[in-house]
């Protein structure tokens, strides 16, 4: 069993390097088609032609666009992803101190994406046919028309300023300093015994985490409502009814487990495309994460970091998929190979 | 038996359904306040008075009716830059969309029906196109393309047509196997015949349906994209940009920040509704599950 689960992880980690490959090159030769030279931005404004020459060697910028992705990629195996030009520091180790707020708001976001999707399902299974159907429709409708970033702002409008409930700048208030350990600041807080820090951090987080999570949550709860309409109709839940068990039984223990499954091939969709939704909302909130790093080098023209961070979030997408697909062979025993 | 008559039902029915009303009414009046914004805006959206910034709406305490849902930070009217906003929007959801929909329909065609070799090739593509988070390619997309109308169009396009060809290659899939495609074939029509007179009609409604669902989502693209400043030129107003502007101030006037939004989450809507409404209207599977259901 274990080794049949080993090998379906492995394989399936397999397909994900060509996938990488492929990936890296389309994010190489869509940043090579920018009308702006990438020299002029590192070199200081009155550097001499022969200096422009030098560096345009250091940087393999003279050689053809093939033999400057392999140099690229040679450097990326090594996890040297190049220097920012802003910063002056390598991007790498600026990914690595903005990566970890970004996947501690994705993990919190998820978590509490799925549970309102499935709370919501579970109310429009039991509503269906009566009704209030036709309400909770509608409704489900309007809700997938608010995306994540107009979710950020009317939650500020509503909790920040309106009522002065919750923070919304930031990812803590600046009179804490938490010692760095791991980066996840709830994680830090709490190791470091600092409470009123731990507290303070995870109020910073309520409003992003809901702009997220209301964004999936209507997705789930759709796939799950009519997984659940089909999944009603199958035999083995007429059994249960003949064998005497209580509706709410069936549907808890019986129905959502067998669900379960196309929801969770769409949470392995979503996942991907909540990751991507952290960039604005991040912007939003000026949340130090990925996303506000990236916009910022977009707007400063930092083409190493918009390479090093569009690479990370590829990265993490497809982490994401395989480690669905995974959840999904493991639950599902029919998939496996035998 | 001809298509006609189907396709008329199809249509009579789609007019019933509130969803398609609704969806469709909202879609027709953005996009008259897109075609006619020059007659129907009251000021020109570029044109400042910073001696009136920041005004409420005129039904507010303190608004002024010259300005009827007020004016942004600089002086500008936000009812006349909202009007021409729908420009933007209206531009990058038809044309983007229906881009995305040639793009990702034609491949899903050629994958379903050749399949073998091709459909791995295509399908592999969009897997690695999927391993992108959309908002992040389009984002290096523009990046590297640099900002301008058209080059939005193109960069959504290139990201979206992944979603049509995902959903409309496994529909195309099932109308393969069907007989009367292997009938088509016996008759000796040729595989572009085939292609284009059996297989295209019968994806047909689900093309629709997505279309009108891309719609809603390349506004939100083009909003998101302008909100970063990567989008139309900075003096073209778009709602994106507007409510980017708004955040620096929506202590001082909130109206000016909730505006825009609006607007994006009633257009956007409308899209859904539509499209909602076409995909019960259109989809046999669907009023088949319907029959069962009751």
């Amino acid at each position: 069993m274990v080794a049949t689960i080993l090998r379906i992880i492995f394989r399936r980690l397999l397909v994900a390097v060509p996938m990488m490959l492929v990936v890296s090159m389309m994010i190489f030769v869509v940043l090579r088609l920018l009308p702006a030279d990438p020299l002029a931005m590192s070199l200081p404004p009155n550097a001499t032609t022969a200096e422009a020459e030098a560096m345009r060697a250091a940087l393999g910028l003279d050689r053809p666009v093939a033999e400057q992705y392999l140099i690229w990629l040679g450097h990326l195996l090594q996890g040297d992803l190049g220097r920012s030009i802003q910063f002056r520091q390598s991007v790498s180790s600026l990914i690595a101190t903005t990566l970890p707020a970004t996947i501690e708001l994705v993990i919190s976001a998820l978590v509490t994406g799925i549970a309102l999707g499935i709370a919501g399902g579970l109310v429009m299974f039991h509503v269906r046919g009566t009704r209030k159907e036709p309400m909770a429709d509608l409704a489900s409708t309007v809700l997938m028309s608010i995306p994540e970033f107009l979710w950020a702002i009317f939650l500020i409008l509503g909790f920040g300023v309106a009522l002065d409930l919750l923070p919304f700048i930031g990812r803590i208030a600046p009179d804490y300093t938490v010692v760095r350990r791991s980066g996840f600041l709830l994680l830090d807080t709490l190791l470091a015994g600092q409470l009123a820090a731990f507290l303070d951090a995870l109020t910073h987080m309520i409003l992003p985490t809901l702009a997220l999570a209301l964004a999936l949550a209507p997705l789930i709860m759709r796939v799950l409502r009519s997984s659940l309409l089909e999944t009603i109709l199958e035999d083995y839940i007429t059994m249960a009814r003949l064998r005497g068990l209580s509706e709410r039984r069936i549907l808890i223990w019986h129905a959502l487990k067998n669900a379960a499954l196309p929801t969770l091939s769409l949470i392995g969709v979503q996942a991907g495309f909540l990751f991507g939704g952290t960039l604005l909302v991040e912007v939003i909130y000026s949340y130090p994460g990925l996303g506000n790093m990236m916009v910022e080098a977009v707007r400063n023209q930092d083409l190493p970091i918009v390479q090093g961070v569009a690479l990370t979030y590829c990265l993490v997408v497809l982490l994401l998929n395989a480690m669905v697909d995974i959840a999904y062979l493991v639950l599902n025993p029919r998939l496996r190979p035998q | 038996m001809s298509r006609e008559p189907v396709a008329g039902i199809r249509l009579r029915r789609s007019l019933r359904s509130g969803r398609v009303l609704v969806g469709g009414g909202i879609v027709l009046l953005v996009l008259f306040a897109a075609l006619f914004a020059p007659w129907l805006a009251p000021h020109d959206p570029g044109e400042q008075d910073l001696l009136a910034n920041l005004l409420p709406p005129a039904f507010l305490a303190g608004g002024d009716t010259a300005h009827l849902l007020g004016t942004d930070s600089l002086g500008r009217d936000i009812l006349s830059r909202l009007i021409y906003g729908a420009r933007v929007a209206m531009v990058v959801a038809i044309f983007a969309a229906f881009f995305a929909m040639l793009l990702g329909g034609a491949m899903a065609l050629i994958a379903g029906y050749f399949g073998g070799r091709i459909d791995w090739l295509i399908s592999r593509a969009v897997d690695a196109w999927m391993s992108f988070p959309p908002v992040i390619l389009s984002v290096i997309l523009m990046v590297g393309l640099g900002v301008g109308l058209f080059k939005v169009v193109l960069a959504i396009v290139l990201v979206d047509w992944t979603r049509f060809c995902r959903v409309v290659r496994s529909e195309v899939l099932v109308v393969v196997s069907k007989d009367y495609i292997a009938a088509a074939r016996l008759v000796g029509f040729t595989d572009r015949q085939v292609i284009l007179r059996e297989v295209l009609p019968a994806v047909l409604p689900l093309m629709i349906t997505l279309l009108s669902l891309e719609m809603g989502i390349a506004v939100i693209v083009e909003a998101i994209l302008s909100f970063v400043g990567l989008s139309v030129g900075a003096n073209i107003p778009a709602w994106g940009v507007m409510i980017a502007d708004a955040r620096n101030y929506m202590y001082q006037s909130t109206w000016s920040l909730i505006l825009p939004v609006l607007a994006i989450f009633i257009t956007v809507l409308g899209f859904n509704l539509l499209g909602d409404g076409l995909r019960r209207t259109l989809d046999p599977r669907l009023l088949q599950d319907r029959r069962v259901e009751a």
